[in-house]
């Protein structure tokens, strides 16, 4: 499982069309960056990765649209199933669930990726009053705990936003914050970062930036969705891709980044 | 799924206990069965001319115009009294499947769950029971079945019962007074605290799950007690008509805590009526989950009645396919400076209904009086209702206040987002109903909360769709 293939890939919602036959291959250990204004289908990319019921994908030309994860094709697969296959998506702005506290979520989402591959079912994982007594995944709670606020220390959460409902009240900058824990906590092999990169200040920018630096370091396969090159300053993307209305119209390296940084996406809209 | 949960009104109906009773009344009601009834428990005359007025306001009363819809209850179709044979004769292994399957994935022990099913009446925690009571005995504290303490403390009983309901409260609590039996019976004596809850399944007794069951708890002058009743597992009944009256004397300064949680099987009219009387200072504090039934029509009731006392109720209900719980809370504030605190919490799903029903009522004269309500609903599916029918009758100025009312429906979108993550939609569900409930389930015992929690689960593991 060591490619993401994204093949032939028509998608839209209620029969709109928005991606025209989008090919990206990404290899584990490499960091691809997706550009494109507004509109062009970015974040539908991102949806339609995890299966987001909203949207469907087209057979063209005699072709149906595939995603790979290694030899697998994950498009007939319910959402749950790509996740604890090793796909991660950071949303773009994601929604709140009052009640469902971030630190219940993850030890939740990491049982679930544990099981998925054979691990045993303890008796209980979401009571928090009882779930001292019960592993996750195969660790001890206590560990399992320390190792979230490791990595919540480095990206300056607090205990109490762990506390809390996941994204209830938390602002911008706190939600990307906490997507990015997710990113590192949960064991995946690709992960889309959408829009990681928007309205965070310099600061936070750096941070978020050091976690993806972290992942590609630990051979994970990273897609970052944006519209500036901003965060491509900290992480240098191995291929950038440049997506517009649908579909891709340039590939390059970093340096493509660049240049779309100084001249914008004019030269590919006429 | 093929997680098939029994609380989906799946219940197989045709189970039964095999018919060899000690005593069984004729189907109906009339003047005979509650004089036989009296007769066969050796009642003082005054318990029998009790239930004979309590007969005939049953009688003139009219059923509530309002609440759930009762209009299918045929009282002419009911034994109102059985007293079963000693010990259970039926085996675990004829109980509906669904049934053993809850058991086991609540997860309770074995001799617990026979006990819990009505196959075993000698719950073998019976020596635990025993080594309690004899710790409460010397602290002068009563725990009994109200047959048993009618029996032993006649005074008492007579002193207190149906003075906090009167059989002319309802219609059902004139039913209950004209043939009830079982029930709890605690006596808390001053200064006295219970530090170990009471719970009422400790109670070796069959009598325990009756249909008309009474409860009457008298805490004195700065006593405490919690008293536990139900249980999370399904309780598998053929009785269709489950009216119980529960009434709670709090004196001066004393604390009374009254959880329940209940899980009829979906067949039961579950109409209950549970009202404390709190004197100056006292706290008395409801915590009321319901997750069964057809029908639960129930208002655990504060009547403030001394200075500076506090009363407060919160209440789970939980309504699926072809249920409708009717629940809330109602507090009456009858001194000056007391205050009152109702929270609500009712999940509907699968095409169930939930009903908040609330009264906060202020009198004149009743100054400086505080309460709060605040009821949250969340429904899962398009299909499925909720609504509120606060009343609130101030009548005096200086008081304050506050009501909130949410209703929120769980979204796709954090359906999808918490699936992203890994988990299955059923246990998304789940999660987002134990986030919802949680303030509530942590009042709960521990074991309580645990087996709530698993519950929940099972509830949405099981969804048709």
């Amino acid at each position: 499982m060591n490619t993401l293939t994204i093949s032939h890939l028509y998608a839209g919602v209620s029969g709109k069309e928005i991606l025209h036959g989008v090919d990206i291959t990404v290899k584990a250990g490499e960091v691809h960056a997706v550009m494109g204004p507004n509109g062009s289908g970015k974040s539908t990319l991102a949806q339609v990765l995890l299966g987001h019921p909203a949207y469907e994908t087209y057979k063209r030309k005699g072709k149906t649209s595939k995603i790979f994860l290694g030899s697998k094709n994950i498009i007939p697969l319910p959402t749950e199933d790509r996740a604890n296959m090793g796909l991660f998506l950071a949303f773009q702005a994601p929604v709140a669930i009052p009640g469902v506290t971030v630190m219940n979520l993850l030890r939740a989402a990491y049982e679930a990726r544990h099981e998925s591959k054979g691990g045993k079912k303890p008796k209980s994982v979401q009571n928090p009053v009882l779930a001292r007594r019960f592993q996750v995944g195969g660790m001890p709670i206590g560990e399992f705990t320390d190792l979230v606020k490791s990595h919540a220390k480095i990206l300056r959460i607090t205990d109490d936003m762990l506390r809390r409902g996941i994204h209830d009240g938390f602002s911008g900058g706190e939600k990307k914050k906490i997507e990015m824990l997710q990113a590192l906590v949960l064991p995946h092999t690709f992960a889309v970062f959408d829009e990681i990169d928007t309205g965070l200040d310099v600061d936070a920018l750096r941070t978020v930036s050091k976690g993806i630096a972290l992942l590609r370091k630990q051979g994970v396969g990273v897609i970052i969705i944006t519209h500036y090159q901003r965060i491509l300053r900290y992480v240098k993307p191995d291929v950038v891709h440049v997506l517009v209305a649908g579909r891709v119209v340039d590939r390059g390296d970093a340096t493509l980044a660049r240049r779309i940084e100084a001249k914008g996406y004019e030269k590919y809209l006429g | 799924m093929n997680t098939k949960s029994p609380i989906q009104g799946k219940y197989k109906y045709g189970f039964h206990k095999p018919e060899n009773y000690v005593f069984k009344s004729k189907k109906g009601l009339d003047e005979e069965v509650v004089k036989s009834i009296s007769a066969h428990k050796n009642e003082p005359a005054w318990m029998t001319e009790r239930r004979l007025m309590a007969h005939m306001i049953f009688g003139k009363k009219k059923m509530p115009m309002w609440g759930a819809d009762l209009s299918t209850i045929n009282f002419d179709d009911i034994f109102y009294y059985i007293k079963p044979t000693e010990k259970g004769v039926s085996r675990w292994e004829d109980l509906p499947p669904e049934i053993r399957d809850t058991y086991d994935k609540i997860g309770i022990p074995e001799a617990e769950k026979k006990f819990l099913s009505g196959v075993s009446a000698q719950y073998e925690s019976e020596v635990v029971y025993k080594s309690i009571q004899s710790a409460l005995s010397k602290k002068g504290v009563i725990f009994l079945d109200m047959d048993s303490a009618l029996r032993e403390y006649p005074e008492i009983v007579r002193q207190y019962f149906g003075t906090v309901i009167p059989s002319g409260d309802n219609k059902f609590s004139a039913l209950n007074t004209s043939v009830w039996s079982g029930g709890s019976f605690v006596y808390v004596p001053k200064g006295v605290h219970v530090d170990l809850p009471l719970q009422a399944y400790f109670r070796i007794n069959a009598a325990n799950m009756g249909q008309f069951e009474r409860t009457l708890i008298i805490a004195e002058e700065g006593s405490y007690v919690h008293y536990v009743e139900g249980c999370t597992a399904p309780i598998y009944t053929t009785d269709s008509l489950h009216s119980a009256v529960v009434e709670i004397v709090v004196k001066k300064g004393a604390r009374v805590r009254y959880t329940t949680i209940q899980n009829w099987s979906n067949n039961v009219y579950n109409l209950v009526t549970k009202r404390a009387r709190v004197e100056e200072e006292g706290t008395m504090e409801w915590v009321d989950g319901n997750l069964g039934s057809k029908i639960t029509m129930k208002y655990p009731s504060v009547y403030l009645m001394g200075r500076k006392a506090r009363g407060e109720v919160l209440s789970i209900a939980y309504a699926g396919a072809n249920q409708h719980q009717d629940a809330g809370g109602k507090a009456v504030h009858y001194a000056s400076e007391t205050t009152s605190q109702i929270i609500s919490k009712s999940i509907s799903r699968a095409g169930g209904r939930t009903s908040y029903r609330g009264l906060v009522e202020v009198f004149k004269g009743a100054k400086n009086c505080r309460s709060k309500v605040v009821c949250d609903a969340l429904i899962l599916d398009e299909r499925s209702r909720s609504d509120t029918y606060p009343t609130m009758k101030i009548n005096e100025h200086q008081t304050q206040i506050e009501h909130e009312a949410t209703v929120s429906k769980i979204g796709d979108e954090q359906l999808f987002y918490l699936q992203s993550r890994g988990v299955t939609k059923a246990q998304a569900e789940s999660m987002i109903v134990n986030g919802f409930i949680e303030p509530i389930v942590k009042e709960l015992p521990l074991e309580y909360a645990v087996e709530m929690n698993r519950l929940i689960q099972l509830q949405m593991e099981g969804s048709v769709g």
